[in-house]
């Protein structure tokens, strides 16, 4: 009897159960499976960016979405009253996002952990959070053009642009994974249900051969320099001549990167890679070591300077009009002789000029490794005038880069290789380091004639017409230039693009530094405005890298 | 005969109960601990993106100089103005 009992009461707990399932499964079976059944898309962890030394430049940090759903909302009021007062936003910017009739409504982002904190302590029905990641820079705009930014496309999904942002967005994105699984309605997830989780891939770090302290001597000097020599902009590039890693790559006027959105994008610009100009006499040593490594001159071969010259119907002069007779090679670089230069020109051929040109990488994309960067032009051979050849030779008719510029005088002082010039040294994922190695593009001068040229860029410094105040003891190779601005084909002498550009220790160049200053007011002449900021830049960097006097 | 048959049949019965019951209650715990790895997972990635962020700052040129400006080792220099930003120093 007692046992029929208790097997009659299996049975009703057993029907109560059957019953209890029908109700659930059948009668309020959810929707959809996604009711129970969780999807999450798992984002990668966007890659960061580090100095040579690997002291970070760009890291990730937390950040959060507020949210209001409006169904939920008690009192608008309050909510509005509240919100204001935390995010420092008016109340009548808030109201217009907050539309009543929707289920949910973003009000802002990029709320910071101690934010989100602040609004949590209120209490606020309706309202609520979702994790998000941003940008972090831990020396803010130090190198804004060198990093680029996070925006977003047209999804809404992060998409890097411009800089390293740009160029390697693939490598800093990663790869989205996903989670689904089935949860109890506490949010467990069922053991014996739906379990997937594939991974996602994080962002590859970037280490950079970027010195933030180059980088930091570079801009501090260049604010300096525009402000004192009231230019409207200008730029320093620093790279390893041997090389051509980036040391430090600096323009002005630039942006705040973390309120990038706040700049006109005239702003973002990286007149390093992407602005061309007619670089002025800096290109005079290139045409000098292609003469030298063709043998149609000798560094103490005479030139009888006696006067303008005239090259068709034009009139070639000195920048001061005077003329010293009979000088070397060396002293046309010295003191800068156009006359001389079209003296060396003719003997290297016009032929030789434009292959020369060519050589040297101009009007062709140099390869760096940030989006943005432009190749420049130079027209083709037949449509060259004999003033074309004559005024190449001293660096005005062509419309180069600086990054090409600094490159191709890379390759006279390093021995005569053009390389690439690279900015990022290491890719690092989570079980690869890819190196990225110099890369030589191809000969240019031989290491002779580039021992020559070095030399008589060392006399150039010494016995240029102006003297510059140069640290003691450390040899020092440079070139001045002073370019005309073509404005709607008419030259303003009024408006120049003043440079220098110069190495150190010139034995064995640790460093190769160019200056750059766009229509500078209290003196039109690089040597007046250019070089000085250079040394300035100069003695900074023989203190940081500890190069000792060698005479 | 039927007596012994009973028995076992009881005490299979038993075992088995006993057995979902450990395994439903295991699940549960499991279940349950699995969701507080995941929610420490997210809390301690956090933390580290915080540190990471803190441990950047102190490191930074910009705080060096901030110090060094506050503790007066540089010289004070020439006023920026700010209606005369032309770019943004950092």
């Amino acid at each position: 009897m007692k046992i029929k009992f208790i097997f009659l009461l299996f049975i009703a707990f057993y029907f109560i159960i059957i019953v209890r399932l029908f109700f659930l499964q059948v009668i309020f079976s959810p929707a959809s499976r996604s009711e129970y059944l969780k999807t999450n898309k798992l984002y990668p962890v966007r890659g960061r960016i580090y100095d040579k030394n690997n002291q970070s430049l760009v890291l990730n940090q937390n950040s959060y979405q507020l949210y209001v759903e409006p169904k939920k909302v008690l009192d608008q009021d309050n909510l509005l009253n509240s919100l204001s007062k935390s995010l420092e936003i008016e109340e009548a910017t808030i109201s217009a996002k907050l539309n009543m009739s929707k289920d949910w409504v973003a009000i802002a982002g990029g709320l910071t952990q101690e934010q989100k904190d602040k609004i949590d302590k209120l209490n606020l029905k309706g309202i609520g959070f979702d994790y998000q990641t941003k940008r972090f820079y831990p020396e803010a705009s130090l190198s804004a053009h060198i990093l680029g930014f996070l925006g977003k496309d047209n999804q809404g999904e992060d998409i890097g642009h411009l800089g390293l942002e740009g160029f390697y967005d693939r490598d800093l994105r990663g790869l989205s994974g996903f989670i689904e699984t089935e949860r109890d309605v506490a949010g467990r997830p069922i053991l014996i249900g739906v379990q997937q989780r594939v991974e996602a891939e994080d962002g590859r770090d970037l280490i950079l051969t970027i010195d933030k302290n180059v980088q930091e001597i570079n801009k501090k000097r260049l604010i300096q320099g525009l402000e004192k020599y009231q230019a409207k902009k200008g730029c320093v590039i620093t790279v390893d001549p041997k090389t051509m890693a980036i040391l430090g790559l600096t323009c002005l006027p630039d942006y705040d990167i973390e309120k990038y959105y706040l700049f006109d994008e005239n702003f973002y610009k990286n007149l390093a890679i992407s602005d061309l100009y007619e670089p002025g006499s800096v290109f005079k040593p290139l045409i000098v070591a292609a003469a030298l490594e063709e043998k149609k001159i000798k560094p103490n071969d005479t030139y009888n300077e006696t006067g303008q010259v005239a090259v068709g119907e034009y009139n070639i002069k000195t920048w001061d009009d005077k003329y010293e007779g009979k000088i070397s090679m060396t002293r046309i670089l010295e003191k800068s002789s156009n006359v001389g230069m079209v003296y060396i020109g003719q003997k290297l051929g016009n032929n030789m000029i434009f292959n020369y040109i060519d050589k040297y990488g101009f009007g062709q994309n140099t390869g760096i490794d940030l989006e943005g960067e432009a190749g420049g032009f130079i027209k083709p051979e037949k449509n060259w005038y004999l003033i074309d050849y004559a005024t190449a030779t001293f660096g005005q008719g062509i419309a180069v880069t600086p990054i090409q510029m600094i490159r191709a005088f890379a390759s006279i002082i390093n021995g005569g290789n053009l390389m690439k010039p690279y900015v990022v040294q290491k890719i690092v994922s989570e079980n690869k380091i890819t190196e990225i190695k110099p890369k030589i593009e191809r000969k240019v001068i031989s290491k002779m004639t580039s021992d020559i040229i070095r030399k008589m860029l060392v006399s150039t410094v010494e016995n240029a017409e102006v003297k510059w105040d140069q640290p003691k003891g450390i040899s020092i190779g440079g070139k001045t230039g002073t370019a005309q601005v073509a404005i709607k084909g008419v030259y303003d002498a009024s408006k120049t693009v003043a440079s220098f550009i110069g190495f150190a220790p010139a034995e064995d160049p640790k460093f190769l530094t160019f200056v750059v200053l766009f229509e500078p007011k209290t003196s039109q002449w690089g040597s007046e405005t250019a070089a000085p900021l250079f040394f300035e830049i100069a003695k900074d960097l023989i203190v940081y890298y500890n190069i000792s006097p060698s005479n | 005969m039927k007596g012994i048959f009973l028995r076992t049949t009881g005490l299979i019965m038993t075992g088995l109960i006993i057995a979902n019951l450990f395994v439903v209650i295991s699940g549960i715990f499991i279940s349950d601990q699995i969701n507080n790895f995941e929610k420490k997972t997210d809390s301690l990635h956090k933390i580290n993106l915080s540190l990471e962020k803190k441990v950047a700052s102190l490191g930074s040129l910009k705080f060096a100089t901030e110090q060094a400006k506050e503790y007066g080792f540089t010289n004070s220099t020439a006023p920026q103005y700010i209606d005369q930003l032309k770019f943004a120093y950092r």
